[in-house]
């Protein structure tokens, strides 16, 4: 019996030893290192906060340690029959623990709570420029629209390495191909929704988390207060990719993200007017395959055989390998063209009309008409496309 | 009745009793779950 | 009326026998067996889909399993721990004990409790059958949202969600005719002279569970049934372009979702002060206290429900009032730990198997309601919520306080059903190996929470690895030690030392004064209240 109380102690002990470095130890056992005010702020409350409870911890397992070793039978230790307090004295020393328990409650974490609360629903004051983000299965896409600059944010990870057919690089999961960049210093008022199902952002450094819901505007701002790239990740189970959509925010000086903001917005004149060309197949083909690879393949699958019951084959598919449009050159309702422009109500399959340019779209739907076995031939021109919107 | 604590007829009027609250607690739960599929928003 | 309880005493022993005896019982203790049976039954299979989870988690990348079924499996582990295994023990218990503690004959609708029960292996088969169907080429197996349905995911989900959604209505149908016989039961059969005040704090616990679940599981019926007919004919509850609201869906889940933490933790809490009491040699402390501490966080329980959405974006007098409002709830639980504690207090402790449970229950129960508190602050669980922190913490509560609280119970009244004592020797290996593996698993994750791991990923950054790995390592101990518990169990059903009616030295109530096991009915004579 002596053994077991021993070992109970050890255990007891060890945990107490392990909580405090909660509080105490370097960053790797806690929050990161916080890059914004609300994180400073959430840091600083956290750790207070874990100090308060390693407290209450300490004193009230120390109280019953002391009872176990003291009131127990293999010593000889005769019960007492007391069941409550009696006296003023007693009553005293039972209600306690109440009022200090009440006073860290509404007091000492309540306060603090209650300011950094309404800090951080604070978007609108002296806020300098609008970012919105958009949620989507299983990617981001960010809008600047004081500046027209709009651009998805898929993950970069090869799939080799999450297969483990590759070697896993430094940022593994946790890297995209269009990173969002903002200015250094400047209060970014943060816009969230979604086009399909609840995602959230969330990037740890910056101490806000904040969901994107479809069909409403969530908010939450951010003010980065040293320049460099920080990582985060969708947080809200969101279907079967959700571990697959990384938050990649590259933090610059003002005049560097100036510039590539400019930068940003030529590219995007660039994209619009190739979109009025024809296209050949062969540029249509290698262009399709570029954003199938991004866009498509997580669930119809490299091969276009899609997932059993869960995501349709494109291969053999009725829909890749019929008409998409009337002899008169009107969209027929449910083929290729309007599935991919519209997207499937209650899928994943959403509407790609507003992610995609008009050449992403008339390269993708080409290629998967001629690939995967499906020999459709035909071609879809971004003129086309854009005649559609 | 010598598997009870209670006389028979105690016994029968206190499962009368508890049948009839029995069927007030359904029927209140019934009510919660017809209410909460008129919510609107 | 039945079988077990109307007929006279010379007809006793004419229930029928094998099978049939099972399927048509209405006696309170073949009934308490089959609920005990089916949830450690399904705890093993709850905790082979978690062994799976954890042993994909072992290391970055995907090596056992493809994403989708990932995510069917931590929503059905999660549904099943909860409605399968955690429920059923605590319903198990109140069958077994409630009428031996309040000097009942049986429970008062006994039908009713033989259908509650029959109702939960077919809602258990229907959680699980997608699996096995998409085996079959049917479908695209389980219910992948996570166990909190959240529309608009759900409302894209394959059948396992209509199947989910069937079989958490015919585990409400169970739980409410549960909670209405018990209920009845405690109201109106209780042997005379034993008044409110003086009913076992276990009935007490759960009377008020009862009531919470009668409270609650309407709502989540109907959250469910929004969402089927949002899924299959064309309503738009949970859709915004229908002029729905998807946060609406977590408005009505978590309704019910905080209070189903009380459900599973009050029948644990009002068995706590029987096994201290017993093992200290002392009666209880503050049995009024309990009482009202009982029913405070009962009526807490259902206005505090938003905590479990800080982040979706509130007006900021909601964000205040929920965080004050879960924070109080940090009072009556206080009262809690101080009578335990005041129980153990200038006793003469013990430590035997239920006792080294209850005591490391308090410690790492004590530990979930520590990090409640600072999750309750809005700010901080900005950090904490949707990431492991947050998982860690609800398994100290659910784990540490469910779980390793019906090992309490069930240590402490087998050898009053079976009439043979547990190996004790087995039974504090059992402890010692969950107790350290448990923390070996959920340690580890409170520090991959608040280094930015969120929960529900297949995969996670390179960061995350090394305490990832050691959490799946004490997962799998803590799995296997199970099998401890499950023969312990068994040997003990078999044979072993005959228990004394009593069983325990200085064990109090009622229940002690019959033999072990009690016969199949109890309380020929009316029992005395002191």
């Amino acid at each position: 019996m002596k053994t077991f109380v021993r070992q109970f102690l050890r255990q007891s002990l060890w945990t107490l030893l392990a909580l405090p470095a909660l509080a105490r130890a370097d960053y790797s056992w806690n929050f990161p290192e916080p890059v914004t005010p609300i994180a400073r702020d959430t840091l600083k409350i956290h750790n207070e906060f874990m100090l308060i409870i390693t407290a209450l911890f300490v004193v009230v397992f120390a109280i019953m340690i002391y009872s176990m070793v003291k009131h127990r039978k293999s010593t000889g230790h005769q019960p007492a029959k007391f069941t409550g307090p009696k006296g003023g004295l007693q009553w005293f020393w039972a209600l306690l623990p109440f009022a200090i328990l009440l006073f860290i409650d509404f007091v000492l974490m309540g306060i603090p709570a209650v300011h950094a609360i309404i800090e951080m629903e604070d978007t609108k004051t002296k806020a300098d420029m609008v970012l919105k983000v958009t949620g989507m299965q299983w990617k981001w896409q960010y809008e600047y629209p004081e500046s027209g600059v709009k651009f998805v944010s898929t993950m970069s990870t090869p799939r080799e390495q999450i297969s483990n057919a590759a070697a896993k690089g430094e940022n593994y999961l946790l890297e995209v191909d269009n990173p969002v960049v903002l200015p250094v210093g400047k209060k970014v008022r943060v816009l969230l929704t979604s086009t399909d199902v609840i995602h959230t952002w969330w990037v740890p450094q910056f101490g806000v988390k904040r969901d994107a819901i479809p069909g409403f505007l969530r908010e939450t701002w951010v003010q980065i207060e040293k320049p460099g790239t920080y990582r985060g990740q969708c947080a809200e189970l969101c279907g079967k990719d959700h571990g697959f959509m990384p938050v990649v925010v590259h933090a610059v000086p003002e005049p560097e993200y100036l510039a590539w903001l400019d930068k940003k917005k030529a590219e995007a004149a660039a994209a619009a007017g190739s979109g009025d060309r024809t296209w050949s197949k062969d540029e249509l083909m290698a262009k399709g395959k570029e954003v199938y690879d991004k866009q498509c393949v997580s669930c119809h699958q490299a091969n276009g055989q899609g997932i059993p019951n869960a995501f349709p084959a494109l291969a053999g598919s009725p829909l890749c390998n019929s008409e998409w449009q009337t002899k008169d050159g009107k969209l027929i309702k449910d083929s290729h063209v309007d599935r991919v422009l519209h997207g499937k109500a209650n899928t994943a399959m959403q509407a790609f009309k507003n992610t995609l340019s008009d050449v992403e779209l008339a390269a993708v739907i080409t290629f998967e008409r001629n690939n995967f076995g499906n020999t459709m031939g035909d071609m879809v021109q971004p003129a086309q496309i854009k005649a559609l919107r | 009745m010598a598997d009870s604590p209670f006389a028979p007829e105690e016994l029968a009027r206190r499962r009368a009793s508890a049948r009839r609250l029995a069927w007030l607690l359904g029927a209140a739960v019934l009510a919660l779950y017809l209410i909460g599929l008129f919510i609107k928003r | 009326m039945s079988v077990a309880t109307t007929h006279p005493g010379e007809h006793h022993e004419h229930h029928p026998s094998g099978i049939l005896r099972w399927l048509t019982t209405t006696n309170h203790k073949d009934i308490g067996t089959m609920y005990l049976t089916f949830a450690l039954i399904m705890f093993f299979v709850g905790g082979i889909m978690i062994l799976a989870v954890r042993a994909e988690l072992f290391q970055p990348g995907l090596q056992l399993m493809q994403p989708e079924f990932f995510n069917q499996l931590i929503g059905v582990h999660a549904l099943v721990m909860i409605f399968a295994a955690l429920m059923p023990a605590a319903t198990g218990f109140a069958n077994w004990m409630l009428p031996l503690m309040i000097g009942a004959p049986d429970m008062a609708l006994p039908r009713l409790n033989n259908w509650g029960f029959w109702l939960l292996p077919p809602a258990a088969i229907l959680l699980t059958l997608p699996f096995t169907l998409a085996l079959f080429g049917i479908g695209d197996g389980a219910i992948a949202t996570g166990w909190t349905f959240y529309a608009p995911l759900s409302v894209q989900g394959g059948i396992g969600v209509d199947f989910a959604i069937f079989a958490v209505h015919i585990l409400g149908v169970s739980s409410i005719m549960g909670s209405i016989n018990i209920i009845v039961t405690i109201f109106n059969l209780r042997a005379p002279g034993m008044t409110m005040m003086k009913l076992p704090l276990f009935a007490w616990g759960w009377l008020i569970t009862a009531f919470l679940l009668i409270a609650t599981i309407p709502v989540l019926a109907g959250a469910v049934t929004m969402l089927l007919t949002d899924r299959h004919f064309g309503t738009h509850f949970f859709n915004a372009a229908g002029g729905g609201d998807p946060i609406l869906f977590q408005h009505l889940f978590w309704f019910f979702g905080h209070p189903e933490v009380y459900i599973l933790l009050l029948p644990v809490w009002g068995l706590m002060p029987h096994v201290l009491s017993t093992f200290s040699r002392k009666p209880t402390y503050g049995y009024t206290a309990q009482v009202y501490s009982f029913i405070a966080i009962g009526v807490l329980s259902v206005i505090v429900w938003a905590h479990h959405f800080f982040t979706v974006g509130m007006p900021v007098p909601a964000l205040i009032y929920f965080m004050f409002s879960t924070m109080s709830i940090s009072l009556p639980l206080a009262v809690l730990f101080f009578c335990w504690i005041a129980t153990m207090w200038r006793g003469a402790m013990s430590f035997e198997t239920p006792m080294l449970f209850a005591l490391g229950f308090i410690v790492l129960f004590g530990m979930a309601g520590l990090t409640g508190l600072v999750l309750a602050d809005v700010a901080a669980d900005a950090q904490y919520h949707h990431s492991y922190f947050v998982v860690a913490h609800f398994h100290y509560a659910l784990f540490a306080g469910g779980i390793m609280g019906v090992m309490t119970g069930v240590y402490y009244w087998l050898p009053k059903w079976t009439g043979h004592m547990y190996s004790e020797t087995l039974g504090k290996w059992h402890f010692w190996l969950t107790v350290v593996s448990f923390n070996l698993t959920f340690m580890p994750q409170f520090f991959l929470g608040l280094a930015g791991m969120p929960r529900r990923i297949p995969d996670y950054a390179l960061q995350f690895a090394e305490f990832n790995a050691i959490s799946t390592v004490g997962a799998f101990i803590l799995g296997f030690s199970q099998l401890l518990f499950a023969y312990n169990i068994w040997r003990c059903v078999k044979g072993g030392e005959k228990a004394k009616d009593q069983v325990w030295e200085s064990a109090e109530g009622l229940e002690w004064q019959l033999p072990s096991p009690p016969p199949y009915h109890s309380w020929e004579t009316q029992p005395e209240i002191k």
